[in-house]
């Protein structure tokens, strides 16, 4: 029986049984619709996945089928009912075995697509991983440039507002002798003449020059790209007289500042005599406010 | 004795049952085998699917149609249809556990795919 082991073979002996069957009744007898369907299904489970993978199914489905056959051997022409129900009872379990097979397969891929599954998570795990230390390493590289440069800023913001600093101090030392005022035409730095000259002289006097190192100082460390001295007298004496007085007196400024470190070339000096008043001429007090000189800083 | 009063008691009690029924005994070890094969089918999941509950169809016929004949006395008629039955029935579940084991795979595959496509983007 071992030519049973393989399908086809099977199926030969199955044919041949059935021709040994019509060679003994000598007559050309058609099985039964039932046992040809129950062939054709035996067929088809054999050739299937059953037959590795549900074998012993598939051999149960033979022997049912070999039943049927043996039975319609005894009975060609299929008189008795039992001749028909073992082809039907073939035909299903031929049917079953094909169907377990093709579940047994689908099971199988399910199982290999369940361990891809796994295999590429872990993979995808591991190279997240990955991708993560790389992400990191460029983020301190990023960090540490972000702090360098705050470091920087910090630094340039610090050395500004000490500068501002140092300049609030030296207008704060000035009070009593200068206002600070900003206008349209810039930062206004008012000094008043009494604290700068002596009446109707144009040489600074020395309390003056200290004051005066002290804005020098507070301006260099705060840039400026402009400045203009304007002198200014009150309307007493001669126009002449006047202007050439305010002009001498914003020089002797102009000319403190440059030697103490400021740009010559960016500091210019006018003459403007009485014509731009800031008080009344009329009384001893207006006059002394309008005799004053003005630094007009432009940053 | 004891065993030969039961064999007598069985071999009385199986003639008696051969008597009324007129021919083939009640085919009760059938009726179970087929019965049950239906139940397994339900549990296994054939009402679910089309070609399954077709099968299983089938075999609660073949079993009606057996209890009826069974009623006729035509106990051997009814012993076939339950043999037909169990075969029905049998081959119901394997349509579901093959059903049930494809949509299983379609599903691995698509949770498959969906992270492949996943780990791509």
């Amino acid at each position: 029986m071992k030519a049973f082991a393989s399908s086809r073979l099977g199926l030969s002996a199955v044919a041949l049984v059935s021709l040994a069957a019509l060679t003994a009744c000598g007559k050309q007898a058609v099985p039964p619709p039932e046992l040809m369907a129950a062939r054709q299904a035996y067929e088809d489970a054999a050739a299937g996945p059953a037959a590795e993978l549900a074998p012993a199914k598939l051999d149960t489905a033979k022997q049912a089928l070999t039943e049927a056959e043996n039975a319609w051997k005894e009975d060609p022409k299929a008189k008795e009912e039992e001749t028909l129900v073992l082809a039907y009872i073939a035909e299903r379990r031929a049917l079953t075995s094909a169907a377990i097979g093709e579940a047994a397969k689908a099971r199988a891929e399910r199982i290999k697509l369940d361990e891809e599954y796994m295999e590429l998570q872990a993979k995808r795990a591991s190279m997240t991983a990955e991708e993560l230390d790389r992400v990191r390493a460029r983020l301190a590289i990023e960090t540490n440039k972000a702090a360098q440069k705050e470091a920087e800023l910090q630094k340039e913001r610090a050395a500004r507002e000490a500068a501002e600093k140092r300049l609030s101090a030296a207008v704060a030392s000035l009070a009593e002798m200068a206002s600070v005022k900003e206008e349209a035409r810039g930062m206004v730095i008012t000094l008043n003449g009494s604290v700068l000259f002596k009446t109707g002289e144009f040489q600074l006097l020395p309390i003056a020059k200290t004051k005066l190192d002290e804005v020098a100082k507070a301006l260099s460390d705060q840039g400026y790209k402009k400045i203009v001295i304007e002198g200014h007298t009150d309307s007493r004496g001669s126009i002449k007289d006047n202007e050439k007085l305010s002009l001498l007196r914003a020089t002797s400024v102009r000319e403190h500042l440059v030697s103490q470190g400021l740009d010559a070339n960016k500091i210019q000096a006018v003459g403007l005599a009485a014509t731009r008043p800031l008080d009344t001429n009329d009384t001893p007090e207006g006059r002394a406010n309008n005799r004053r000189v003005e630094l007009i800083v432009n940053n | 004795m004891v065993r030969q009063t039961m064999f007598v008691t069985c071999a009385v009690m199986i003639g008696a049952a051969q008597m009324a029924c007129g021919g083939a005994a009640v085919p009760h070890a059938e009726m179970s085998t087929a019965q049950a094969a239906v139940r397994a089918a339900e549990v296994g999941g054939a009402p679910e699917y089309p070609q399954a509950e077709l099968r299983l169809k089938h075999a609660n016929e073949k079993i009606a149609e057996a209890e009826s004949l069974i009623k006729e006395g035509a106990n051997e008629s009814a012993q076939r249809k339950l043999r037909q039955a169990e075969s029905d029935a049998e081959l119901a579940l394997s349509l579901a556990l093959k059903e049930q084991a494809k949509k299983d795979a379609a599903q691995a595959l698509k949770r498959i795919k969906l992270l492949m496509e996943e780990t791509k983007s």
